[in-house]
C-alpha cells in the first residue's frame, strides 16, 4: 500500500468532499475512503467478536443435546441456547454484513462513504443495542430464546436493546443507498453499477423490508412488556417472522454477491449473463421475504390460501433465483478457468483450481454445501404438506446451520481471508492454519447438519433440553439410532467449532498482531496473501478467440460450461430424490383410504 | 468480474428493463410492496377477522 494520499490526487477533482482522504489498493489499484475502511474494520471486528460467543455457546449446546454428556441444567441450557441464537443469527451476520455495504458502497464503486457521522452514530447504537442484549441474556433477565414469543416476557430494556440495534441497521442501509447515490452523480463508475454491489443492494433493500417489519413487532412489544399494551401472540408470530427469517435472506444476497466476488477474486470467474443474475437478483428482492411464512405452517390462526401463495407459488420464484445463482456462480468460474486455458476434459478447470486458497475453498465449500444440503432440505420441508412430519424437530435447525452456517458464515470467513490483506493491509495469520480451517468447518458442519437432519426424522424435538423425558410421569421412546445421530450432532458440532475458533483466532492475530504487507512485487509469491492477490488471475491473450469458440457450435450440445452442466443435474437428481422420500415418509403417517 | 461480451457502443440508449433494474428506489417500493400486501397485509386481516373461539 501507499500512504494516504488527497483524493483530489486520483480522482477527478469535482468528486472530493473537504476532509475525506484516500488510499490506492496496492493490489487492485483501486482508491479506498479511508472513512468508510475504518467501518468496515470496527464492524469486522464487533462481527467475530459475537462469533466468538456464538461459538462458546453452540460447544454448550450440543454438549447438553447430547444425551450422554448432558452438560447443562435446563435453565442455562434454554438462556445460554438464546444467547447462541442472537450471537450468531443477528449480531455476527449483521454486523458483518454492515462491513459488507459499506465496502460495497465505497471500494468497490471508487466512491466513499458522504455521511462518516452518522455512520458512527448507526455503529455505536448497533453496538449498544447489542451489549444490552447481550448483558440480560446472560443475566438471565431475558430467558425468551431468539424468538422470543409472546407472552413470554423479558426485561423491557432487552426489547429497547434490539430495537436500538435494527435503528442503527436501518440507518447503515440507508447510508448505503446515499453512497449509492453520491457515486452515481459523481460518476464513479459508468453505466449499471457491479454485480457485487448490485448484490449488496439487495441485500440492503431486503434489510428495509426485515428491520421494518422488526419495528412494527419489537416496539409494542417493548412497550407491552412496560405494561402500555397488550398483543396478540398471534400477530407477534406472524410479524416476529417477517423480522426473523428475512434477516436470513439479507443473509442469502450478502452471500450470493461474495460469491460472485470471491469468484471473480480467485479464479478470474466471468459473468455468464448479467441480465440472467440481475434478474435472480431481482426475484429475491420481490419474493424471498415472504418465506417467513414457512414458520407458520402449522399455526391454526393462518389459512391454507395465505400459507400456499406465500411459501409456494410466490416464493419459488426466490427459489428459481438461489437456482439461478447456484447456476451462474460455478459455471462462471468454469468458464473463467477455461478462459485462461485450463480446458481439458469436464472437470481439468476444477481440479487445477486454487484448493490451498482458503478464500476459493470458502467458496466453493459454501456453494455445495448451501445448495446441496441447506437448498434441497429448505425447499422440501418448506411444503405445507411435508412440514407437518418437520415442523419443531430437529429438521429445522438441520436445514438453517446448513444455510447460514455452512453457506453464508462460510462465505464470509472466505471474505475476510481477502479482507485482512486488503482492509486491514495485514498478512493473514497462521497461514497454514488457514488453509485448512474451510475443510475442518464445512466438514464439521456436514456431519452436524447431516446427522441433525436424521434425528429429526426420527421425530427428535428442536429446544428441548431432555429429551429422555426423565423426571416425566411419562416416557417417549425414541428409536435407539437417535443416540448415534445426537452422538454425531456433538462430534460435527465441536469440529466445526474448532474450525469457527480457528479462524477467529486467524483473524484476531492477524489484524491486532499480524505483519503489515509492506512493499507488493506483483507475481510474487508472498506467505499469508491469497494467491488471487498476489497472482490475479489473468485470462488467456487469445481470450476473445476462446469466448467465441466456447460459444459457437464446436462447444457441443453441452455448451461452454459442461462441468457445471454435469453437476447441476447431480444436484436436481438429489433435489427429486430427497423431495420424493418425504412424501413417501408422509404417506406412512398419513394414510388415505 | 467482467463481462466479456459487453459492447463498447455507450451512445446506445440504455434498454427500459435495465433502467428499471438500475433504479433503486423502484425496487426498494416494490419489494416492500410486494411483502406488505401478500406476507404482512393479508395475514393480519387473517388474523383479525378470525372468529373468537367459544369455550365449550
Amino acid at each position: 500500500m501507499t500512504g494516504p494520499v488527497p483524493a483530489s490526487a486520483i480522482g477527478p477533482a469535482t468528486d472530493v468532499a473537504a476532509g475525506t482522504r484516500f488510499n490506492v489498493c496496492a493490489f487492485t489499484g483501486r482508491r479506498l475512503d479511508e472513512v468508510a475502511l475504518r467501518l468496515v474494520r470496527w464492524n469486522a471486528v464487533t462481527s467475530i467478536v459475537a462469533l466468538l460467543i456464538g461459538a462458546i455457546a453452540a460447544v454448550l449446546i450440543v454438549l447438553t443435546r447430547w444425551q450422554a454428556v448432558h452438560l447443562l441444567p435446563a435453565i442455562w441450557f434454554y438462556r445460554i441456547l438464546g444467547v447462541h441464537g442472537m450471537s450468531m443469527l443477528i449480531f455476527f451476520i449483521i454486523f458483518f454484513e454492515m462491513a459488507v455495504l459499506h465496502f460495497a458502497s465505497t471500494a468497490l464503486l471508487n466512491a466513499r462513504n458522504v455521511a462518516p457521522k452518522i455512520s458512527w452514530i448507526a455503529y455505536g447504537l448497533m453496538l449498544l443495542g447489542a451489549l444490552m442484549v447481550e448483558y440480560l441474556m446472560w443475566a438471565g433477565k431475558a430467558d425468551v430464546l431468539f424468538t422470543s414469543y409472546v407472552p413470554l416476557r423479558a426485561h423491557p430494556l432487552y426489547y429497547l436493546g434490539i430495537i436500538l440495534f435494527a435503528v442503527g441497521a436501518l440507518i447503515v442501509t440507508g447510508v448505503f443507498f446515499a453512497n449509492l447515490r453520491m457515486a452515481k452523480r459523481e460518476r464513479t463508475y459508468e453505466g449499471s453499477m457491479p454485480l457485487v454491489v448490485y448484490g449488496a443492494m439487495t441485500a440492503a433493500i431486503i434489510a428495509v423490508i426485515t428491520l421494518v417489519h422488526g419495528a412494527m413487532i419489537y416496539i409494542p412489544t417493548f412497550l407491552w412488556s412496560l405494561g402500555l399494551m397488550e398483543v396478540d401472540p398471534q400477530v407477534y408470530r406472524m410479524i416476529w417472522w417477517a423480522l426473523g427469517h428475512s434477516s436470513q435472506q439479507i443473509n442469502v444476497a450478502a452471500m450470493v454477491a461474495i460469491w460472485y466476488m470471491l469468484g471473480a477474486l480467485t479464479v478470474g470467474a466471468v459473468v455468464l449473463n448479467e441480465k440472467i443474475s440481475r434478474s435472480a437478483f431481482v426475484l429475491y428482492i420481490l419474493f424471498i421475504s415472504m418465506a417467513s411464512a414457512h414458520h407458520l405452517l402449522v399455526d391454526p390462526g393462518m389459512g391454507s390460501a395465505w400459507k400456499v401463495v406465500n411459501t409456494s407459488y410466490f416464493m419459488y420464484m426466490a427459489v428459481l433465483a438461489s437456482l439461478l445463482h447456484g447456476f451462474t456462480v460455478p459455471a462462471g468460474m468454469e468458464l473463467g478457468m477455461r478462459l485462461r486455458g485450463y480446458t481439458n476434459g469436464m472437470f481439468d478447470w476444477l481440479r487445477r483450481a486454487p484448493w490451498g486458497d482458503p478464500g476459493f475453498s470458502s467458496l466453493v465449500l459454501s456453494v455445495v454445501v448451501f445448495g446441496f444440503i441447506g437448498g434441497i432440505t429448505g425447499v422440501t420441508i418448506g411444503t405445507e404438506q411435508i412440514n407437518i412430519i418437520v415442523h419443531n424437530t430437529l429438521r429445522s435447525p438441520g436445514h438453517f446451520h446448513a444455510t447460514v452456517v455452512s453457506g453464508t458464515a462460510m462465505a464470509f470467513m472466505g471474505a475476510t481471508y481477502y479482507l485482512i490483506p486488503l482492509v486491514f493491509r495485514k498478512k493473514v495469520a497462521l497461514w497454514g492454519l488457514a488453509k485448512l480451517q474451510p475443510y475442518i468447518f464445512a466438514g464439521g458442519m456436514v456431519i452436524f447438519t447431516i446427522s441433525m437432519t436424521f434425528a429429526g426424522t426420527f421425530g427428535v424435538p428442536r429446544r428441548h433440553w431432555d429429551i429422555s423425558f426423565s423426571q416425566a410421569p411419562f416416557d417417549v421412546a425414541f428409536n435407539p439410532a437417535v443416540d448415534i445421530f445426537l452422538a454425531l450432532v456433538a462430534l460435527g458440532g465441536i469440529t466445526a467449532a474448532t474450525g469457527a475458533f480457528i479462524f477467529i483466532a486467524i483473524a484476531v492475530k492477524s489484524v491486532f498482531f499480524g505483519e503489515p504487507i509492506g512493499q507488493v512485487t506483483p507475481n510474487t509469491h508472498m506467505r499469508g496473501v491469497p494467491q488471487g492477490l498476489t497472482h490475479p488471475p489473468k485470462h488467456s491473450a487469445d481470450v476473445a478467440e476462446r469466448w467465441e469458440k466456447m460459444h459457437g457450435p464446436e462447444s457441443g450440445f453441452m455448451g461452454p460450461a459442461p462441468g457445471t452442466l454435469v453437476l447441476v443435474f447431480v444436484f436436481l437428481a438429489a433435489f427429486i430424490l430427497y423431495f420424493f422420500v418425504n412424501w413417501k415418509v408422509l404417506s406412512f403417517v398419513w394414510r388415505i383410504g | 468480474m467482467s463481462d466479456l461480451r459487453s459492447d463498447d457502443s455507450s451512445s446506445e440508449p440504455i434498454p427500459l428493463a435495465q433502467r428499471l433494474f438500475d433504479n433503486v428506489w423502484l425496487l426498494l417500493a416494490l419489494g416492500l410492496a410486494v411483502m406488505f400486501a401478500i406476507f404482512t397485509a393479508w395475514g393480519l386481516w387473517e388474523i383479525l377477522t378470525l372468529p373468537r373461539a367459544e369455550l365449550p
